[in-house]
């Protein structure tokens, strides 16, 4: 079993005036982005937790949605039924909210890989700030939560004094070296409360990534592709109409020489490797 | 008699250098239609599966299918079957081009040959039926010589398939060719050579209509424009090579003897980059619209014909990134007719050995272009290391014992293609259970593992499905036959396959009957196996794939952990009907229209001091 991403939806997004999870992202949504970062960095599924009947955008067919029946009891009640959800899927779960536009899966994997035998959540500290909805949670802890909701407790920071909670500083985040290159100012935490935020957040250049185009590609590019060509785009679709190729069924993609995917709507990070292969591989 | 076929195999017994015709009823074309199926079947009703495959009485087919001689593009195609004398099991393989279309013109759909020559010879088949002429100084030349000697000597109209010297010397993974093209996996030129037979020349010598000629016509009108779209522009612009660069860029291009899955010198080796440097021909076989052959300049003013599959293994696997040492030992492994896979799969196999010091082979180095070509000429000359190479790694590494099997990366004895299981979770399970061995061209479940549809890095039942799937439209492909780059073109395979079919034989078929068509095919080639021999632990991968991480250059650590295999192994053969004995249900069996009797299972294995248990006759059949 791999580890487990669980992204709560739910919550009235009030300052903002319009549910966070649909904020339209360079050409795709806040949770499509959310969703494509946590799918980079655990091996398991990622489930959503969302309010009764609640309307979330389009996400791929292998994301889980389950409903959060109890409404107004906060994120403690979410994160109860992700982790009741994702104990069949896996031990860990990353758990997060859907408004941080810069989560970086190698923050993810960090918090992940900090989990030991005498761990029950891995709870970094961040800006000054704990950071519940960026965190770790052993997934067997979903009865424990269940049973201090029952007692009237609402926020998650009343199970961290009854649970094994392993809090991580910003230098303990950054001794990760992949962590410390790929998002120095630790930006996967910073969420968007109202319209600045968002602006703000919007207006950020996408990432630059390498395109590399393979076989045939590289030829109807129209330039020696394996060379690779730097673009800025925030989106695998966005990188491939950079150079001038269509995500049709005769082309797939590959991030970092890792798994495989037509998904255009998969999130890039500065630094990545997209390469670009024609779907009749092999043979 | 259905269109497109003759209703008769020729079977040849080269002790009295005659033949006899085998009638071949409707129903037995209908259920194997040709190619492999049909030579499968033929193997079961004429051979002992356990006999040794160098014995004089093994038996070696030369089948057509009912496609072939039609308009239909890609379909000049013939399959070559035999008991492997490198894995000890059924192989097949496919070679193209005019052979396929005289040779059923002779008015057979297959020509099985028995016995062995007393002298070194080359049976004729024509309008004046079998005979035997003496091989003359064409025994000790390349096939290419030899197929251009016999040509002048013949005259015109004849086509001839032959052996090089690695066949005569009974490599047993020598090759049989045919106007440059190889059947090329599993050792049929060394079956051949036993025989003392150089070549096979045949000359077409009446016709065969189809059962709807104008619908026929109609379909090759309409395959051949589609031939000529997206799903073949890969093999059109640059090749099967233009494989490698893609390959290496998501860790799947075995290096260094399957030791990492990235080679640093990839560009060196790659299409993109030698399309511009060289200067390239293109060729096609027979009958054919795509054309993906690709002739590259060698050095010393030659040519090469150049694919993937060659190019990794004689590149990559053995660390050589020199593109003229890896062109020159491509032409080298053709001079001398072996398969380029189990070539360098032997030598990157030595190269371990030697470094690890289990091979007193101190020149013997991964990366060596120079040594890799002393060790093909080793081979070819049967000196130095070339007696232990000739045998390929499965063998080599028990005749050489102590840690060296744990170096030879095979199943069942074929070496692997260029593919790293660890990283295509389903074609991991393709491999390791198909009734060939290792093989590329029998289970394509790379292709699911590419498509980005599943997890290439999680196997689990989308990939047993998807291997499964791919395996079934190989048996039919390989069986009709069409070639299988054609494949991206059909977009409801079976039923467009069952069309073509129909317009040729005039059978009423349809999708559903081809699939079931292909799962008979899958199976009669597993009971061949079983009654050769095969037991479960054989449907397996080797020790340097399983259970032993990848670093991927993502950070990611790339593994198929024995449970993974074992639950998708088992899964396999659930869906396929088997018991964990590897026995179907009675049915299924009777299905097959064998004489033989279902076998009884496999004795539980004892422990084997023969270097190959795979080789000792063990008769099993049913009381
Ligand atoms: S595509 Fe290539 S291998 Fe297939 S029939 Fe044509 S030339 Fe031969």
């Amino acid at each position: 079993m791999g580890d487990v991403g669980i992204v709560l939806v739910g919550g009235r997004s009030s300052r903002m005036g319009a549910p966070k999870a649909g904020l339209e992202w360079h050409g795709s949504t806040l949770l499509r982005r959310t969703v494509g970062v946590l799918r980079r960095a655990v091996d398991g599924p990622v489930i959503i937790v969302r309010a009764p009947d609640q309307a979330v955008p389009e996400t791929p067919d292998d994301v889980l949605i389950v409903d959060d029946d109890q409404e107004g009891l906060g994120p403690l009640q979410g994160l109860a039924v992700g982790l009741e959800a994702a104990a069949a899927h896996g031990e860990m779960a990353f758990v997060c909210s859907t408004d941080l536009p810069f989560l970086h899966p190698a923050y993810i994997r960090k918090v992940l890989a900090c989990f030991d035998e005498d761990t029950d959540v891995v709870l970094p500290m961040v800006h000054g700030h704990r950071q519940p909805l960026a965190a770790g949670y052993r997934t067997a802890l979903a009865p424990q939560v269940q049973r201090l909701l029952t007692e009237g407790a609402r926020k998650p920071a009343m199970l961290f004094d009854v649970v094994r909670t392993r809090r991580l500083d910003e230098d303990a985040l950054l001794s990760d070296p992949a962590l410390a290159a790929a998002d120095p100012g630790l930006r996967s935490v910073l969420n968007i409360n109202d319209p600045d935020d968002y602006a703000r957040a919007r207006a950020t250049a996408p990432p630059t990534v390498d395109v590399r185009c393979f076989g045939t590609l590289a030829r109807s590019g129209g330039y020696d592709g394996h060379d690779g060509r730097p673009v800025a785009a925030a989106t695998l679709e966005g990188a491939a109409r950079a150079v001038g190729i269509s995500l049709d069924q005769h082309v797939v993609a590959a991030l970092n020489g890792d798994r495989i995917t037509r998904d255009g709507h998969t999130p890039l990070m500065d630094g990545d490797r997209v390469s670009l292969l024609s779907a009749d591989a092999g043979g | 008699m259905a269109g497109g076929s003759f209703g008769q195999a020729l079977v040849i017994d080269l002790d009295v250098g005659g033949g006899d015709p085998l009638p071949l009823s409707d129903d037995v074309l209908r259920r194997y239609l040709g190619g492999v199926g049909l030579g499968t079947w033929l193997l079961h009703e004429l051979s002992d599966p356990a006999a040794d495959p160098l014995a004089p009485e093994a038996v070696l087919a030369f089948v057509f299918s009912p496609l072939v001689g039609t308009p239909l593009t890609t379909s000049a195609k013939f399959a070559v079957v035999a008991r492997s004398p490198l894995t000890g099991m059924l192989t097949d393989a496919l070679a193209s081009s005019h052979f396929a279309i005289a040779g059923k013109l002779t008015g057979h759909d297959a020509i099985a040959i028995r016995g062995q020559c007393d002298h070194p010879s080359v049976l004729l088949i024509d309008g004046d039926g079998a005979r035997l002429i003496d091989a003359g100084e064409t025994w000790g030349m390349s096939a290419a010589a030899a197929e251009a000697h016999l040509s002048a000597q013949l005259g015109p109209g004849w086509r001839i398939a032959s052996i090089g010297p690695a066949g005569e010397a009974q490599v047993r993974y020598a090759t049989v060719s045919h106007d440059g093209r190889h059947a090329g996996r599993g050792g049929l030129g060394a079956v051949m050579g036993a025989k003392r037979l150089k070549a096979v020349a045949v000359k077409a010598c009446t016709k065969v209509p189809s059962a709807d000629p104008a619908a026929v016509l109609a379909a090759a009108r309409d395959l051949r424009a589609r031939s000529f779209g997206p799903a073949t522009a890969k093999y059109r612009e640059l090749g099967t090579l233009s494989n490698l660069l893609a390959f290496n860029a998501i860790n799947t291009l075995p290096t260094n003897n399957f030791t990492t899955s990235t080679f640093a010198d990839a560009p060196k080796l790659a299409a993109e980059e030698l399309h511009d440097l060289r200067s390239v021909t293109r060729n096609s076989c027979a009958s054919c619209a795509i054309g993906c052959e690709h002739i590259y300049a060698t050095k010393d003013g030659g040519s090469a014909r150049v694919e993937y599959e060659n190019v990794f293994a004689l590149g990559p696997l053995c660390g050589v990134s020199d593109p003229d040492a890896v062109l020159a030992a491509s032409v080298r492994c053709d001079d001398l007719g072996i398969d380029t896979i189990s070539a360098g799969g032997t030598i990157a196999w030595a190269m371990s050995c030697a470094e690890a010091g289990l091979l007193d082979a101190p020149w013997l180095r991964f990366g060596d272009g120079t040594a890799l070509l002393r060790a093909l000429d080793e081979i070819g000359s049967g000196t130095g290391i070339g007696p232990l190479l000739r045998q390929g790694s499965r063998r080599a590494a028990a005749e050489l014992g102590g840690d060296a099997p744990s170096h030879a990366v095979h199943v069942k004895g074929l070496e692997l293609p260029g593919y790293e299981p660890r990283t295509l979770h389903a074609m991991a399970l393709g491999l390791a259970v198909n009734a060939r061995g290792a093989d590329h061209n029998r289970s394509g479940a790379y292709e699911a593992d590419l498509s980005g549809e599943l997890d290439r890095f999680d196997g689990g039942d989308a990939h047993v499905a998807a291997a499964i799937v791919t395996e079934d439209r190989a048996a039919v492909m390989d069986s009709m036959i069409l070639c299988k780059f054609l494949r991206g073109v059909f977009d409801d395979p079976f039923e467009e396959w069952a069309g073509l079919l129909s317009g040729v034989t005039g059978w009423d078929l349809d999708g559903a009957e081809l699939a079931r068509t292909a799962e008979r095919i899958v199976l009669a080639k597993r009971m061949f196996n079983l009654r050769a021999g095969w037991t479960p632990e054989d449907d397996w991968l080797p020790p340097r794939l399983v259970d032993n991480p990848l670093e991927l250059s993502s950070g990611r650590v790339a593994e198929l952990s024995s449970a993974r295999l074992r639950a998708m192994v088992d899964a396999y053969h659930v869906a396929r009907g088997l018991d964990p004995d590897g026995l179907p249900d009675p049915a299924a069996y009777a299905d097959l229209q064998l004489t033989a009797p279902l076998p009884d299972p496999a004795p539980d294995p004892l422990p084997d001091p023969a270097p190959d248990p795979h080789l000792s006759p063990r008769p099993k059949v049913r009381s």
